[in-house]
């Protein structure tokens, strides 16, 4: 009986499921989550237990333990076992969230029902072969190429395909408009929109501006992850003080149209590259920005995370705790990028001139502990080092093929001892003898006169000219012996060396004695007199230490250390390993670096980028649409030179570029074969980036002030300089700018072009839009009011007015002159025009690249 | 899907992301309606039945002491003044128990196990039909104990103030940023009012100044002052502009804009340009209207707490967040407590300052509470009350307690949360949550669904999220 039963029930139950059966489709509800869950393991990136079940088929053929399912037999599949486990060391997939019950449901239906999947289905390719992973290689122009320009030729080939028409060129001032917010980020005064010399010396000229080294230079400080300085009020935690010296060797070396390879090695390893130039070193400020005060691991973390982003494209830091699950770059070749940078340490050089680190330095990098041991991090966790091995510095081993050797670099004396640079020696002699001459004067203005000058009794301000002349002597007898001890040590000058030290030091605390006496606080007193004491005794032991000149000043490594202690000698040899880094991401043959950069300058062109995710060309990254044109520009920039201004060129000469941004006209069958123009039939419109909006209305009242470079601007300031000057960190950012989707200074590989009130009420309100719409009315010239809307439009928005909006502007100036408070304003028709332009400057075509 | 179709699949919900969201999702909605895309993107509208509909999350900046507000330790005084390995209890310092911690600066002043146990500093009593306990600091919030549900078993990993951004995004200090909860929020739910920011932060901001992160500006939080003349940045002109002459600007703003619409047709940008004008008109009247309080009765400001000098400022801002709700923003955000580190964190003095800061929120937040009630309003509103951490068993110095992140209490209060309960526990001493322990990332999920929104729903391409960043819903203290 009960047998028959449980049989009913069984035949009951497979008439049930066959229901639900018909309804399961591998396509649909499998494949998406094996793939999505189960494929990084058992795909064709890995096939752990030998199993990969990136096709039905391979399911089927099972792993090396066996078959893993069989088509109808559910209740003996390993898969689903594995799958619906309690025990979190069986169930699959490991260390993560099981599946969701009707996912194994899912499942296991499909198995009961016969595992049918299509017969064509493709297995996952070699990871290797990954579009982006092979090497460049520069495609052929094709033949049907009629158009001016290469990127023309490849785009038409495919517009061609579709039948579809391009629209024309946009009208002459909005394409003045477009290029010059595009090149520059200020927008064309009226002659430069009357400008009537061909379109491509324009560009040239725009090219070789100082401008568009800002332009540019702000678009790389958003990818390289610019920030000034920030902590816990003056305690420094991240990035380092007057990092403004790297910003500015961007803009210069854009200007000067240094090759981006040589920009990618003097940023890495400027210091191994040319060591000793400090021109070449402040480039190194892009590895000084990752400093972190309290975690050298998210430090390197850091630098690790996004050298690969923008450099080169690769997700690395997803190889932190495990392995890569897309791409195939194990974990270990995480660490040994890591140890690539394990050395290095930042400092603050000297700047000829300055003794005060405060007030200006340069932030840099250097090699302090060459032989600092890399470990790998158990599961990424860095309490838990792995130190049976030691990792070896290296590039990840799918493109370790074309990896230049690690040459160490021998550094010039001026790099090591840095002290002993003439004008350290220099600077720090004179401010000494200023410092005499400042306590002498002290002192003779209270002894030569009555009543003296000073409040302090002429004891003290002896002693301060006793201490300043302790110091200089000190001084003095330091440089002696730094210099001997770098060439031929001298035991005698070391000797005296430790004696002035001594002296100085005694005399420093007579002074605070003295001082603290005047001051009549008790307890400092007591310490300043237990501190004279202790000079004292020093002064009569007879040993020979002194301490070096410091001429620089490094980074703590960690908050309990003490920058005055830290050596004033650094390793004499480079590792080599940064400059080897450089090296190969700029080596013709690594197939990321000039795809990626590409990717950038034409996102900022066109809007829209060739490779969708800007930071990652990885297998998560589908081949794109115009890998060709890619390639062809990827090929040409690195014959070029890495000539950004060369790709500039290409790219805002082509007629892609130079079309208008409307539908209005376009061919219907063109709008219906690709309504999203991904063939670029049109061009895209863009939104202004926050630094264009307000340079742009600043330009146009005639109130920049074109100043460039420098030390970053105080935002409490009333500046008419560009935004990029304005400090910027995670706790400082100008306010206006930080409304239009600045940029994030953790990560920008891109900026958002948001739409939302917030910018409806800055744009309407903010007093700089009020105050630079009446300046930018008293410069537009019209003595009518009919001139005037014409102008006013030509210079804001590139174009001439149309009959209709004509009429609205004439409108609104009669419907404002009837208003009492205007009509009662002393100069009404100033306020009229300044209103108009208010207008203008909120309309969408003005914050809009058209 | 073929590649194209991805690609631009990608850039259209890019730029959909990027419009309207921040402020209000209008011109989004009808965008996402039109061209069916409500299923690629959360947004807009739940993914099932919510409870609630709105957030108010207060959150105490520094680390308030569990053990002198919602967690009674009668054991600290029965051992007060002895060492902790002294006690029956000193299992607690096992370092095994400890290691989920992860020190940002080694050896730091603060952040430290205190071993000699500090007696409590205030009293206890029990309130409502619940007769939970609350200590006397907290006598107001004791009156509602009824609409609440205390978890006092809270940790987190940060011993230090990182645990600030660490409760609002589930990530430690030294992990790289990710989107605080009120973004997600943001991110998942469309606008129930067009004409308001639907995610507002007020008071002084932990130590970023972003929520969006990867999710991209628009949706960060927008900083509002109770303040009628200023409350938002630019809501009003900064210089001298009568309305009658703005309104007309506007209007030609407007007509421009429409006649632009006929040179650049299906520019999307252009119709969401559009919209965000005239809802910035309008805002620049909601706005103000809503902090205006001229409407409010004065029993009603009596209940907040305005009578007092102490609680006035709290109480301004909690009746403009029940405003807010009442105009359907989704999730108002509020920090007390001034300075870097929070005012909460009394290393020294704890008595004396928990008191006074006490008597800050107490009143108001329980007018809050009994406000929302009385109108209906808390059946749909969530509040929640967080901290950065709990404070140290032993004492720091004569007076004072240490952070504390193995175990502290945070509690929630209506959108369907059971109300009268408390739930999970720490050890005898307060140290280790051990009943039911939860991570913060659990009151994110919880919240998220009586909002009807599934945690593991809300992510990105190209941004993976951990399974601890989603949380899990403490279905416990659902009604």
């Amino acid at each position: 009986m009960v047998r028959i039963g449980h049989g009913i029930g069984l035949l009951a139950w497979a008439a049930a499921q066959a229901v639900a059966l018909a309804e399961v489709d591998y396509v649909r509800d499998i494949k998406p989550v094996l793939r999505e869950r189960c494929v990084a393991c058992h795909g064709a990136l890995k096939q752990q237990a030998g199993l990969r079940i990136d096709t039905a088929a391979q399911l089927a053929a099972g792993g090396k333990n066996g078959p893993v399912a069989v088509a109808g037999q559910p209740e003996q599949s390993r898969l689903l076992a594995r799958l619906a486990s309690k025990d979190p060391e069986e169930r699959m997939p490991l260390d993560a969230a099981p599946l969701l019950p009707e996912q194994i449901a899912a499942i296991r239906e499909w198995i009961a029902s016969g595992m049918i999947a299509p017969s064509d289905e493709q297995g996952e390719d070699d990871p290797r072969n990954h579009w982006a992973f092979q090497q460049i290689r520069r495609p052929a122009l094709p033949d049907a190429a009629t158009r001016e320009t290469a990127i023309d030729a490849f785009l038409e080939l495919k517009q061609a395909k579709l039948g579809l028409h391009v629209q024309p060129e946009a009208e002459r001032g909005i394409l003045m408009r477009r290029l010059y917010l595009d090149l520059t980020g200020l927008p064309p005064t009226v002659e430069q929109l009357q400008d009537a010399r061909p379109y491509a010396e324009i560009v040239e000229e725009l090219l070789r501006s100082p401008q568009h080294g800002e332009r540019w230079a702000r678009h790389w400080m958003d990818i390289w992850r610019y920030t000034d300085w920030y902590g816990l009020g003056a305690q420094l935690r991240n990035s380092q003080k007057h990092l403004w010296h790297w910003r500015d060797w961007i803009i210069e070396s854009l200007v000067a149209d240094k090759g981006y390879d040589r920009m990618i090695q003097e940023m890495l390893a400027g210091d191994e590259l040319v060591p000793g130039d400090a021109g070449v070193v402040r480039a190194t400020g892009y590895l000084a920005r990752n400093y972190y005060l309290f975690n050298r691991t998210t430090w390197l973390d850091d630098t690790i995370e996004h050298t690969g982003k923008a450099f080169l494209g690769l997700t690395l830091n997803c190889a932190k705790c495990h392995d890569h699950k897309y791409d195939p770059i194990a974990m270990v070749d995480y660490y040994n990028f890591r140890a690539i940078f394990e050395p290095h340490q930042v400092r603050l050089d000297p700047v000829p001139g300055v003794i005060d680190f405060e007030k200006d330095g340069i932030p840099r990098v250097f090699d302090n502990h060459p032989n600092e041991p890399t470990h790998l991090h158990v599961r990424g966790d860095p309490a838990h080092p792995d130190k049976s091995v030691a990792i070896k510095p290296a590039v990840p081993s799918l493109f370790a093929s074309f990896a230049p050797p690690i040459v160490p670099v021998s550094l010039p004396m001026s790099e090591w001892a840095p002290g002993s640079r003439d004008h350290v020696q220099r600077d720090h002699l004179a401010a000494a003898r200023a410092k005499i001459q400042t306590a002498l004067r002290e002192l003779d203005a209270s002894t030569s006169r009555w009543p003296p000058a000073s409040a302090k009794p002429v004891k003290l301000l002896e002693a301060q000219v006793a201490s300043a002349r302790a110091e200089l002597a000190n001084l003095e007898a330091v440089i002696a012996a730094d210099r001997a001890a770098l060439t031929a040590p001298d035991a005698a000058l070391v000797k005296t060396a430790a004696r002035r030290g001594k002296e100085m030091r005694v005399a420093q605390t007579k002074l605070e004695v003295l001082t603290q006496e005047l001051a009549n606080d008790t307890k400092k007193l007591a310490a300043a007199r237990k501190a004279l004491a202790a000079a004292e005794k020093d002064l009569a032991r007879n040993d020979s230490a002194y301490t070096p000149l410091q001429g620089t000043k490094k980074a703590l490594e960690t908050p309990e250390h003490n920058e005055k202690s830290y050596p004033a000698i650094y390793p004499s040899t480079s590792t080599g390993r940064r400059l080897m880094l450089a090296r190969w991401i700029t080596v013709r043959e690594n197939p990321l670096t000039a795809r990626v950069a590409v990717n950038h300058v034409w996102t900022r062109h066109f809007g829209e980028p060739l490779v969708e995710t800007v930071f990652d060309f990885g297998r998560q990254a589908p081949r794109p649409e115009h890998q060709d044109l890619l390639d062809w520009l990827a090929a040409e920039f690195m014959d070029s030179g890495w000539s950004f201004r060369h790709l500039h060129r290409l790219i805002v000469n082509s007629a892609a570029y130079r079309r208008t941004s409307t539908n209005a006209g376009a061919d219907p069958a063109t709008l219906a074969a690709d309504p999203t123009n991904r063939l670029h039939w049109r061009a895209f419109p863009r939104r202004m980036e926050s630094q264009v909006i307000r340079d742009s209305l600043l330009s146009l009242a005639g109130a920049l002030d074109p100043a460039v470079g420098g030390p970053p601007l105080p935002i409490d300031r009333e500046s008419r300089r560009r935004g990029i000057y304005f400090v910027h960190s995670r706790d400082e950012e100008e306010r206006l700018l930080s409304m239009f989707d600045n940029a994030d200074i953790l990560q920008c590989y891109r900026r958002s072009e948001s739409v939302v009130p917030q910018h409806a009420l800055a744009m309407a309100n903010s007093a700089l839009s009020l105050d630079m719409a009446e300046k930018i009315a008293r410069r537009i010239q019209g003595t009518d009011r009919e001139t005037f809307v014409g102008a006013t439009f030509a210079q804001i928005l590139g174009r001439a007015p149309n009959r209709e909006e004509r009429a609205a502007c004439q409108a609104y100036c009669e419907e404002l002159s009837a208003l009492e408070s205007v009509r009662s304003a002393p100069d009404s028709e100033v306020r009229i025009r300044a209103r108009l332009v208010h207008a203008l400057l909120n309309h969408n075509d003005f914050i809009t690249i058209r | 899907m073929n590649p194209e179709t991805a690609a631009s699949l990608t850039r259209r919900r890019r730029f959909l992301h990027q419009t309207g969201l921040g402020f209000g999702g209008l011109a989004l909605q009808a965008m996402l309606n039109r061209d069916g895309f409500g299923a690629v993107h959360p947004g807009g509208k739940p993914v099932f039945a919510p409870k609630a509909k709105s957030v108010i999350w207060l959150f105490m900046r520094g680390g308030v002491s569990h053990l002198e507000s919602f967690d009674p330790k009668p054991a600290l005084n029965v051992y007060a003044g002895k060492s902790i390995s002294e006690t029956p209890h000193a299992s607690v310092l096992a370092p095994e128990k400890r290691k989920k911690v992860r020190v940002v600066v080694v050896n730091d002043a603060n952040g430290q196990q205190r071993h000699k146990i500090y007696p409590l500093q205030i009293g206890y009593r029990k309130h409502g039909q619940s007769g939970i306990e609350v200590s006397d600091w907290f006598p107001q919030i004791g009156s509602c104990v009824d609409e609440i549900a205390v978890i006092r078993s809270m940790w987190t990993t940060d011993d230090n103030h990182g645990a600030q951004v660490q409760f609002h995004s589930g990530r430690h200090m030294l992990d790289p940023r990710v989107p605080t909860i009120g973004a997600w929020v943001n991110y998942g739910l469309g606008t129930l009012n067009e004409n308001l920011p639907q995610f507002i932060n007020i008071g002084p901001r932990f130590f970023d100044t972003r929520d969006g992160h990867y999710l991209g500006p628009a949706y960060d939080a927008v900083k509002l002052k109770i303040d009628p003349k200023n409350p938002l940045d630019y809501a009003a002109p900064e210089r001298d502009f009568p309305a009658a002459e703005q309104r007309l600007g506007f209007g030609l703003m407007n007509r421009l804009n429409q006649i632009n619409r006929a040179l650049y047709p299906g520019d999307t940008a252009l119709e969401a340009r559009i919209k965000s004008y005239e809802l910035a008109f309008r805002m620049q009247t909601a706005v103000p209207g809503v902090i205006d309080f001229s409407q409010e009765t004065a029993s009603t400001k009596t209940l907040y707490g305005f009578d007092q000098p102490e609680t006035r400022s709290f109480a301004e801002q909690l009746l403009a967040a029940r405003r807010f709700v009442e105009q359907g923003v989704r999730f108002i955000q509020i920090m007390h407590g001034d300075g870097a580190a929070g005012a909460w964190d009394q290393h020294s003095k704890l008595k004396e300052n928990h008191a006074k800061l006490a008597m800050q929120v107490d009143r108001p937040i329980a007018g809050l509470l009994k406000d929302l009630k009385q109108r209906g309003l808390l059946e749909e509103t969530m509040v929640v009350f967080g901290t950065e951490f709990g404070r140290t068993p032993g004492s720091q110095g004569a007076d004072g307690r240490d952070h504390h992140p193995y175990g502290f209490s945070v509690w929630m209060a209506g959108g369907g949360i059971k109300g009268g309960i408390t739930h999970g526990a720490t050890d005898e001493l307060g140290f280790h949550a051990v009943e039911h322990p939860h991570y913060v990332t659990d009151i994110h999920a919880t919240l998220l669904h009586q909002l009807g929104l599934h945690a593991h729903h809300l992510e990105v391409p190209g941004h993976k999220r951990l399974e601890q960043d989603f949380g899990s819903v403490i279905h416990e203290i659902l009604a």
